[in-house]
């Protein structure tokens, strides 16, 4: 307030005359009510000051600030500052007012009414309405961006996801569980390698851990598989004391994917293709069939091998790892080796060596002769059947038996219906074993027969595959040289007679061995009751049921050298010469009744030439022979040794022969 | 329900049945998923006018908000349903499994048959150049003695 006090006078409230009619009736003014006095009152009360300050106070500031606007630069909100600031001031004084007027309870406020906006203030009401509006939609279009992205991104994770399942899911068995709560990483999908169509599931006792594999997604959402490290395992099969570092580190079942720890699998993943991951997917998927069919084989095994009837010892056992002896002094191992690359195999390789050479089996070494020793072990180390086929032939009747015996096969071979019918009886660990017995024992058997043969000049071997695992069969030859067919063929009578001579120009022995017998058929050989009968039978056969190879040269160099003796005697016979032949002598009869005999004598040992033969003469008159004899004895035969011929000798020689028993030839 | 599919063995007509009460229940939940966004959308773009008591506006921005937040579940759900489907393709299709599971049945028949010849072949050749080698070598003028 200012120092000036304006005041306001009221009439008195004295009831005045207001007017008197000619009647004389006085009028007064009406009187007001208690509100309206207050009303009145309040009416009175000038603003005039309020406002006038406030005036006051805008010029000023108006002033202001256009003295300041050049030099300082104004800030923008200043102006709606001072507005609100205003708005303020003015709706407080109006409370204050209000309140102080209710306060006395004199008057009380009808209403208010909002003044009218101007249209600037209308405009700029509406231009914030708008602009929150726009910032509103704003906000939502990011959201919609945001929502639009991350949802794409999740399509582009499961289509990746799906097609990769589903590329898998054209080979492997794909299962779904209803997870009760899947997480990111699994999503219930697992894939079963559990082979349902096993011949016998009781073969099969357990369920590899392996068989159920989870599907997981990895951290960029693609399709993985987790294994833990050495989960899969390879066969891995050896002949004690023979191989010694074999393990198989060339081998194609090194695994390189199982062992792979996640975090790797991770960063190689971002930068290969999806192709390429599936294709990776799919090889850990066949390493973990095969490995979990390794399991089965060596499972197999294990239960077999405690089986009496199958022929094999169990001489060893370990965790993975078992020994066995088959026999004839042979002793193998089967084991299951992690296949991982790195220590893990190295520390492998270690314990597998230091456990062959730790478990030294003394069996191998049983027949060794004295003074063959050396000889022997070479003999043994060459024998030995290759290791990874021995592997493969394993899973391959494993595989065969087990899984398709219960289909047709329309391709099965002769070789392998037979096969099967050996099987049926001991099993099949029994026909494995029986079949490496086989191998090792026909491989010594040929070790034999090529000593035999490269020693006699005029004997070929044929080998003759069987194609079956447990038979093999050799053809020893012995052919008349054709030099002297030539020479018989000028002075053949008939074609039968050539026929029948081309026929006898090669004589056959045939050594045929099943399992560990050996077999020897041989024509040329008389038997005992032949002998007898003075007439010989075309095909004599010499079982031998003997598993020690020792007789068997000894018996093919007496069937060989029979079979010569043989054919001199028909030689002779076709120039007419009557010989008597024996065993392996055959004899001539001279002029005063003594006898010239041919002998072979045949010596395995010999390293010169296994059959060596001798002339030997029986009956007096030996001071009148020109011959030079060797006297070994008093005795009234002479013999002379004639050294190793070889069939053209032989023939000339039984010509000789023949002419000293002076018969007419016809040559 | 719908029995009426013209199969008629007991468990193919149960399960056709069942599958198209599975697709009818898709169908359903495809149709209101696209109608929820269509019809939020509808709205939103219905209250873009500003309105006088500026209180309207920030109730309808809160409303705006509602609405984007349930067209984004819309659309998640939508792709919830893709998922079903393609899983379900995957566990369902058996037709072309099957196809493909015989395709490489046959294949892989065929390629053991040709596996099987190509071994019988090869000991074939390897048992006539056994045979050739032997015979040449036992013909031969010089035979070494295997020694120890």
């Amino acid at each position: 307030m200012d120092g000036n006090l304006e005041i306001s006078l009221d009439k008195l409230p004295v009831r005045a005359l207001d007017a008197i009619e000619e009647n004389g009736v006085e009028r007064y003014p009406h009187e007001l009510s208690y509100d309206e006095k207050r009303v009145s009152l309040i009416r009175r009360i000038d603003f005039a000051w309020a406002l006038e300050t406030d005036e006051e106070r805008e010029r000023k500031k108006k002033q202001k600030k256009k003295n300041s606007k050049d030099a300082t630069a104004t800030w923008q909100w200043q102006s709606m500052v001072e507005n609100l600031q205003l708005a303020h001031q003015e709706l407080s004084v109006i409370i204050d007012l209000i309140n102080t007027v209710e306060a006395n309870d004199a008057v009380t406020v009808a209403g208010m009414t909002r003044p009218k906006p101007l249209p600037n203030e209308v405009l700029s009401d509406l231009a914030v309405s708008a602009a929150t509006k726009l910032q509103c939609y704003r906000h939502l279009g990011k959201y919609f961006k945001q929502s639009a992205k991350a949802l794409e991104q999740q399509i582009a994770r499961e289509a990746r996801f799906y097609g990769a399942l589903i590329r898998l899911q054209q080979n492997w068995k794909v299962k779904r569980q209803r997870v009760a709560a899947p997480s990111s990483s699994n999503e219930g999908f697992t894939i079963d390698l559990f082979d349902n169509s096993l011949y016998d599931s009781a073969t099969i006792s357990r369920p590899s851990s392996l068989s159920v594999i989870h599907i997981e997604h990895d951290s960029a959402g693609m399709l993985a598989i987790n294994l833990p490290s050495n989960s899969c395992h390879s066969l891995h099969f050896g002949f004690l004391g023979v191989h010694s570092a074999d393990i198989p580190k060339e081998s194609s079942k090194i695994k390189t994917h199982g062992s792979v720890d996640q975090t790797t699998r991770d960063s190689q993943k971002e930068s290969m293709s999806d192709d390429e991951s599936v294709k990776e997917t799919h090889l850990l998927l066949r390493e973990v069939h095969q490995s979990i069919f390794n399991d089965q084989v060596f499972d197999m095994v294990n239960r077999e091998a405690f089986n009496q009837s199958a022929g094999v010892n169990v001489t060893g056992i370990r965790e993975n790892y078992l020994q066995l002896s088959i026999g004839q002094g042979t002793s193998l191992f089967i084991s299951l080796v992690p296949s991982s690359k790195g220590d893990d195999q190295a520390v492998d390789t270690a314990n597998a060596q230091n456990l062959e050479s730790a478990i030294v089996s003394l069996d191998s070494f049983d027949d060794v002769k004295s003074g063959e020793g050396k000889h022997d072990i070479t003999e043994k180390k060459w024998g030995f059947p290759n290791r990874i086929s021995c592997e493969i032939y394993l899973q391959q009747i494993v595989h065969e038996h087990a899984f398709i015996k219960g289909k047709d096969r329309p391709n099965s071979s002769g070789t392998r219906v037979s096969g099967q019918s050996g099987k049926v009886g001991s099993g099949l660990l029994g026909h494995f074993s029986l079949s490496l017995a086989h191998r090792i024992f026909s491989n010594r058997v040929l070790m034999k027969l090529e000593n035999v043969v490269c020693r006699v000049p005029y004997l070929h071997l044929m080998t003759h595959p069987t194609w079956h695992s447990r038979t093999s069969s050799w053809t020893i030859f012995m052919k008349v040289p054709q030099s002297i067919l030539h020479v018989e063929s000028q002075s053949q009578k008939s074609d039968f007679q050539n026929m029948k001579d081309a026929i006898k120009s090669q004589f056959r022995t045939k050594v045929v061995v099943n399992d560990d017998r050996i077999n020897v058929e041989g024509e040329g050989a008389p038997n005992v009751v032949g002998l007898f009968k003075r007439s010989s039978e075309d095909i004599c056969s010499v079982n031998k049921y003997d598993c020690d190879l020792a007789d068997l040269p000894v018996i093919i160099l007496q069937q060989v050298a029979s079979q010569v003796i043989r054919w001199l005697h028909e030689e002779a016979l076709m120039v007419g010469i009557k010989t008597n032949r024996d065993f392996l002598c055959l004899t001539f009869e001279l002029e005063q009744g003594e006898t010239v005999s041919l002998v072979a004598h045949v010596d395995p040992e010999d390293i010169q030439g296994c059959i060596s033969w001798w002339l030997v003469m029986e009956d007096g008159f030996a001071e009148d022979w020109k011959l030079q004899m060797d006297m070994s004895d008093g005795a009234s035969e002479y013999r002379k040794f004639l050294g190793h011929l070889s069939l053209d000798v032989l023939y000339s020689t039984l010509m000789d022969l023949v002419s000293l028993c002076g018969g007419g030839g016809n040559h | 329900m719908n029995k009426g599919t013209g199969v008629g063995t007991g468990p193919t007509a149960a399960a056709a049945a069942a599958a198209a009460q599975k697709q009818k229940t898709m169908m359903q939940r495809v149709e209101t998923d696209i109608g929820n966004i269509v019809e939020n959308f509808t709205q939103l773009v219905n209250v873009a006018r500003v309105n006088d008591p500026a209180v309207g506006n920030s109730q309808e921005a809160f409303m705006m908000e509602m609405r984007a937040a349930r067209m984004v579940q819309a659309a998640d759900s939508l792709l919830k349903l893709v998922s079903e489907l393609k899983q379900t393709a995957i566990f369902s299709g058996f037709a072309s499994l099957n196809d493909h599971v015989e395709q490489r049945s046959v294949e892989f028949d065929q390629q053991a048959k040709k596996t099987d010849r190509m071994l019988a072949r090869i000991g074939e050749e390897a048992a006539a150049s056994l045979k050739e080698l032997e015979s040449h070598y036992y013909s031969s003028a010089r035979r070494t003695a295997e020694s120890a």
